[in-house]
């Protein structure tokens, strides 16, 4: 168990006590009436199917390239129907208020008029696209596809880690390890009561559709990928495959009189709604980065002219940067007036004078993040960390304490996982994803990543980690189990 | 209506996995021929080889090495590893556009060609290798025959097959039969073997018997309509798709694709067969080499890589 020296984590399965959990029960006894062998075959099968469907990455070494796949572990996470409606409600209301807050910072600002959150806080992070000033994004919607990356704490409580309002992946393998958990454990999984996952690529596509329906009738809709050596290449052509809509590259499409047009075998093919899977400084090198070569020379304009949506607005990771963050409560209260039905984690922000004193002194209670950063780079586990670590760590941070936030060490939940043959539990997130358009909705389901190396706190996948299907369970199933 | 790109990948996806094909069935006979050390044998080696573009003496003199370059090699561009790699490529790069079932073959065929046993499962059997691969081939185009839309993206998949097939058969028959004049071919083991390299022994045995004779090999690789090798049913194929997939496009009719297939197609269907002499044919499959190749060039520039300023709304 990882040495944070507070509470134990809190475990999906067993209680304290050591008891079963009801909503575990027929999972744990299916489990036991395996044999060591049975899993090792499930496990096996479940590997198979990954690899079949090609959900793999490249893995590049010798003269020869060989495919992996992700790592995925058999044993689903069950969330009981009662969690998820306070999960369901607290990232919607969440939701809503960030696309409130974007519409604002890109209109009139009133937030940072009322000093709720600093001026120079919005206007000076990078994200931050001066572009999106007065733009005008259908039903303010500018996060249309949200993963919000959530933790239970150690007295079970779920809270938002952070907010993914740019181009959040992973939900392929929510809709992927649904697929291969109903093979593996098809009877538990009908005795269970699981909500299905497998409406996402058609409310994702109403959703898409919601942006442009107000000016034309049955809009053209694609979705962009930077290409095939994209990690999550995977992830664009499963949801352009089950969406129905054309997957194009950016080398696919040409701007002409502020329209956007695909280069098809019959001729050029108007574009109306673009979900784009490329980040804000690639999607067009007129207007950001001028060496991408991966998006659309003109589209912005197009886009600025009313002819075309891109989905995710560009500009929305101002909302989710991870000085911003510390600010979500108040936005909420600021737009919403309620409290956030889903607490943030306690965060120190290294701008604030007092607060960097006592991110200073308490390094090796402290986790420190860059701000600009993501994906498990660029921060300090201070626990774990050495004494020299730490003290390098601390002269960056006072070199431009505006690029560091701390959060005290957090407790990721754990849940039980398949290691080596062996059940062991290992630490969990969960990223639920959220689509927001006409109307917003929080799909019942989730990608739970795993930090499958022992005691390890970090689940990302460039990092070790691998994920599990999520069961949200329906609620009146859960009552008729024993 | 489909993207461009996705058009011309489904094209190649077409081509490659044909030209595997071909190239599996190349090695598999000079493999079976040249466990014989005959003179025959050798010849065997020569034509497989030379059919591949590849007719070097020290090759044609130990085609085992050979074969496990052709089968094996990602270096060479043009080996049915790397035939095979670019079709799974090519198919990932439109894996939104075929299906489950048709992209799970073509998947397992690259993995099993790339796994690390992949060469001592060629050592320990390479026929039986070969003939796993060819088997598979069959099942991936069976399942896209079974699952996929008969629509445009189906076409040029297929368009693809019978374009490749057409000059790889074209090739092979090109490099048999060139020298005929001077280098007379009547060996039958060598003529057996050239109708094995296109899948062709049985069929023909049923329509001429087994007198095998080059002419008839000609006639009937050339000129008949029913074998699905048979360079008049690839064409008949081709024009076919293209008609298909240029419904909806002006420019491909006139002096496009469309046209030069039909003419290609009126080619063989109206052919002198009866009076085909070899030399006649020699020319005859230089003519058809050509405007395979021409058509190849009409439909990328038609469907693929045209001028935007012809396309773009007035």
């Amino acid at each position: 168990m990882s040495d944070t020296g507070t509470a134990l984590p809190y475990d999906e399965m067993l209680t304290a006590e050591g008891e079963v959990r009801p909503h575990y029960a027929a999972l744990d006894n299916r489990v036991a009436s395996l044999a060591g062998e049975e899993l090792a075959e499930r496990q096996r099968t479940l590997e198979r199917f990954f690899l079949l469907q090609g959900i793999t990455f490249t893995v590049y070494g010798g003269d020869s390239s060989t495919e992996r796949i992700i790592p995925t572990d058999l044993l689903p996470r069950i969330i009981p129907a009662d969690e998820w409606a306070t999960i369901e409600a607290g990232l919607t209301q969440r939701l809503r208020a960030l696309n409130m807050f974007l519409a604002d910072i890109y209109g009139d600002q009133q937030i940072l008029m009322d000093g709720v959150v600093p001026r120079e806080l919005v206007l000076c992070a990078p994200s931050y696209r001066r572009e999106m000033q007065n733009l005008y994004v259908p039903h303010q919607a500018y996060s249309n596809v949200c993963g919000s990356d959530l933790i239970r704490q150690p007295d079970g409580a779920f809270a938002v880690l952070e907010d993914n309002l740019r181009v959040p992946s992973g939900v392929s393998y929510m809709l992927a390890n649904r697929e291969a958990s109903k093979r593996t454990f098809p009877g538990t999984f009908r005795l269970a009561g699981v909500r299905a996952v497998d409406r996402y690529p058609d409310l994702l596509l109403a959703t898409l559709k919601s942006m442009a329906a107000d000016w034309r009738p049955n809009p053209q809709v694609v979705v962009l990928t930077p290409g095939v050596y994209n990690s999550a290449y995977y992830e664009h052509a499963y949801l352009a495959r089950l969406m129905g809509a054309p997957l194009v590259e950016g080398r696919d499409l040409v701007v002409h009189d502020n329209m956007v047009y695909m280069r098809t075998t019959t001729g050029l093919k108007r574009i109306d709604v673009i979900y784009r899977r490329v980040d804000d400084d690639f999607i067009d090198p007129l207007t950001f980065r001028r060496d991408s070569g991966l998006g659309v020379a003109g589209l912005f304009n197009a886009y600025r002219a009313g002819n075309v949506v891109i989905c995710n607005a560009p500009g929305t990771g101002v909302a989710d940067d991870k000085a911003v963050y510390a600010y979500v409560p108040a936005i909420i209260r600021y737009y919403l007036g309620e409290d956030a039905i889903l607490p943030n984690i306690e965060t120190y922000l290294c701008r604030e004078p007092s607060q960097l004193s006592h991110v200073l002194a308490n390094l090796d209670k402290l986790v420190v993040k860059a701000v600009g950063a993501s994906g498990g780079y660029g921060m300090l586990i201070g626990p774990h960390a050495s004494v020299a670590e730490r003290a390098t760590f601390a002269e960056a941070i006072k070199a431009d304490p505006e690029n560091y936030i701390a959060q005290p060490t957090i407790q990721l939940s754990t849940a039980p996982c398949l290691i080596d043959g062996q059940i062991d539990p290992r630490h969990v997130d969960l990223r639920p994803f959220i689509l927001s358009g006409e109307k917003i909705t929080v799909t019942p389901g989730a990608l739970t990543r795993v930090a499958l190396k022992k005691g390890s706190l970090v689940v990302n996948s460039s990092q070790g980690g691998g994920s599990k299907d999520t069961w949200v369970l329906a609620g009146d199933t859960e009552e008729t189990q024993p | 209506m489909m993207l461009a790109r996705v058009a011309d990948s489904l094209y190649w996806i077409g081509r490659y996995v044909e030209r595997a094909e071909h190239m599996c069935r190349l090695s598999d006979v000079m493999l079976n021929a040249t466990l014989d050390r005959t003179e025959s044998a050798a010849q065997v080696a020569r034509i497989a080889l030379s059919a591949v573009g590849d007719a070097d003496p020290a090759k044609i003199a130990a085609p085992y090495e050979a074969a496990y370059a052709l089968t094996l090699d990602r270096e060479d561009a043009g080996s049915i590893a790397s035939s095979l790699a670019s079709a799974r490529e090519n198919a990932r790069q439109v894996r939104d556009q075929i299906t489950t079932e048709t992209w799970e073959r073509l998947n397992l065929i690259y993995l099993r060609m790339t796994a690390p046993d992949a060469a001592k499962a060629f050592t320990d059997g390479s026929s039986a290798f070969l003939h796993d691969i060819i088997g598979d081939l069959h099942l991936f185009k069976g399942a896209a025959d079974a699952t996929m839309s008969h629509g445009e993206g189906w076409g040029f998949l297929l368009l693809g097959v019978h374009l490749e097939r057409a000059q790889l058969i074209g090739r092979l028959l090109e490099v048999c039969f060139r020298d005929a004049r001077d280098r007379p071919i009547n060996d039958h083991t060598l003529l057996t073997n050239v109708l094995r390299m296109s899948c062709a022994l049985e069929p023909y045995l049923r329509r001429y018997t087994a007198d095998v004779q080059p002419r008839k090999i000609l006639e009937f690789l050339m000129f008949d309509e029913e074998f699905p090798r048979s360079i008049r049913f690839s064409t008949a194929r081709i024009e076919e798709h293209l008609t298909g997939v240029s419904r909806y496009v002006e420019a491909a009719s006139h002096g496009g694709p469309e046209r030069l297939a039909g003419r290609l197609k009126a080619r063989l269907q109206y052919a002198d067969v009866e009076n085909l002499t070899l030399d006649g044919a020699a020319g005859f499959l230089t003519t058809v080499l050509d405007e395979c190749a021409a058509i190849h060039s009409a439909i990328y520039e038609t469907f693929v890589a045209y001028s935007l300023e012809m396309r773009l709304p007035a």
